[in-house]
């Protein structure tokens, strides 16, 4: 056991410049690459930081946005509601509107149909009680209608001759009128018949199709008229009974 | 049998004799240099870390840690010192597996250079420290009856740094060659094993006790600072 003093020396010098080596292939790369990922740890730690604070105010703005929105959605739908339950109630009014003025329509329709019905009725209905009496009358009693209402006129006026005469004052003149010409036979009774009590009177006959058939005397301020309207006033009462009775059958299901 | 690798002249360069311990040290800072160069050329910030790399950063950073325990605040410069001795003596000691490898450390050459640097270093560092006043205060505390003791202890810090060391080393080489006379087939292999402990082990405390030896020259003297002498029996 003995120390080497050059070897000792040698050694230290080994020593030193392997401290040098290792300083500079070793240490200060190693130490400096650490220093450079922890610089750069905390670079990214802190942009990390920020980007939550960016992202926490991102947020808060965003949930902001979404309370606002959705307010303004609600605000939109109730808008939107009240809208549409103040359009459906305007349609409906005009609905209901129509239909009133519909009904009215038809109403009124059914009026003018009716009027209408009611004197197509009295006419037809006048023509044909003219007609079966006619018939009847021709066959029954083999007499013609117009003659007889002749007679009939002439027997009329007999009693009430007087008032004739006062209601014609002045008056000279008579015209008879009815539905179709009368018969020259019952020309000859009627104007006999005035004659004999109004003596020097002159009569004229005319015809009327809208008159009702029978006949009307027209002396000075005197009217006076035989026709059917009496009859078919009554016939048409019972047809719009009949037909009164008839609607009030086919509304009964309806009502049920 | 040879007892120290400086007796043994491997070969001369330009007349030098070159030593087994001078060469196999060569060797030790050629595979620490080598390995260093390898893993830190590619080294660049945005190269990530490989595991060689992740390798090295754990054992500077275990030697940095180590030193941080006993030094409050240390410089660089003494990571660069007390890192390379601990590298330094590791090496030598775990290439003690490789057949035909002699450790420099077990020299009483190798040994006594490494003392006489920490040696030298225990007031380099503290002249840096507190200043070539401030470091001479510290001979005189806390009297100036202890200026003397103050300058042996000095002394005899290197003298047992030197001699533990050699003495585990060479003792763990010398019993080993021993035993390989004695049974050359199991015994080597168990001593070889408990060489690499005692070597880790050795260059743990050697490393240890001249960074406690520097800072306690570089930080002011604290009470807590008398059990220095038990760190030293290790």
């Amino acid at each position: 056991m003995s120390i080497d003093w050059i070897t000792v020396a040698a050694q230290i010098g080994n020593f030193l410049v392997l401290i040098w080596l290792l300083k500079r292939f070793l240490y200060r790369p190693i130490l400096d690459g650490i220093d450079a990922r922890e610089s750069e740890i905390t670079q990214r730690m802190q942009a990390a930081v920020v980007a939550k604070e960016q992202a926490a105010e991102a947020e808060a703005d965003f949930r902001e946005q979404l309370s606002d929105l959705r307010f303004r959605q609600s605000e939109m739908t109730d808008s939107a509601q009240q809208q549409a339950e103040a359009q459906r109630d305007s349609l409906l009014a005009e609905a209901h509107q129509r239909l009133e003025r519909e009904r009215q329509d038809w109403a009124i329709h059914l009026d003018e149909e009716r009027a209408k019905y009611i004197a197509k009725l009295h006419k037809a209905g006048a023509g044909a009680l003219l007609s079966l009496t006619r018939k009847a009358l021709c066959d029954l009693a083999d007499q013609n209608l117009e003659t007889q209402m002749a007679h009939h006129l002439v027997t009329q006026i007999t009693p009430m001759a007087a008032d004739l005469h006062r209601a014609a004052g002045s008056c000279n003149a008579a015209l008879v009128t009815s539905h179709a010409a009368l018969t020259p036979a019952a020309q000859e009774i009627v104007t006999t018949g005035l004659q004999q009590q109004f003596p020097g009177i002159a009569v004229e006959y005319a015809t009327d199709a809208a008159q009702a058939p029978g006949l009307e005397l027209r002396l000075g301020g005197a009217e006076l008229a035989w026709t059917v309207d009496s009859y078919v006033d009554d016939l048409a009462a019972l047809i719009e009974e009949q037909l009164a009775a008839g609607a009030d059958l086919k509304a009964q299901p309806h009502e049920i | 049998m040879t007892l120290s690798p400086d007796q043994t002249l491997l070969f001369e360069i330009w007349g030098i004799a070159i030593n087994a311990t001078i060469f196999y040290t060569w060797v030790v800072m050629a595979v620490l240099t080598g390995a260093s160069m390898l893993v830190t050329r590619n080294l660049r910030p945005d190269v990530p870390p490989n595991r060689w790399r992740t390798t090295l950063e754990v054992i500077v950073q275990g030697i940095q840690e180590q030193i941080q325990e006993i030094a409050p605040n240390p410089s660089r410069h003494l990571l660069y010192f007390a890192g390379t001795l601990f590298l330094f003596i590791a090496a030598s000691n775990l290439l003690l597996v490789i057949p035909g490898f002699t450790p420099p450390t077990s020299s009483l050459s190798t040994t006594t250079a490494l003392a006489l640097a920490v040696v030298l270093a225990v007031p380099l560092f503290g002249i840096t420290s507190r200043g070539i006043g401030g470091y001479l205060k510290t001979y005189i505390q806390p009297s100036f009856v202890m200026l003397p003791f103050n300058i042996i202890s000095e002394f005899t810090r290197g003298i047992s740094l030197t001699m533990r060391l050699y003495g585990n080393i060479m003792s763990g080489a010398v019993i080993a060659a021993i035993l390989l006379s004695v049974a050359p087939f199991f015994f080597p292999v168990v001593m070889d094993l408990l060489g690499l402990l005692t070597g880790m082990i050795q260059a743990y405390i050697f490393t240890i006790l001249a960074t406690v030896y520097i800072s306690s020259a570089t930080s002011p003297a604290k009470p807590s600072q008398s059990a220095l002498p038990e760190k030293e029996t290790l």
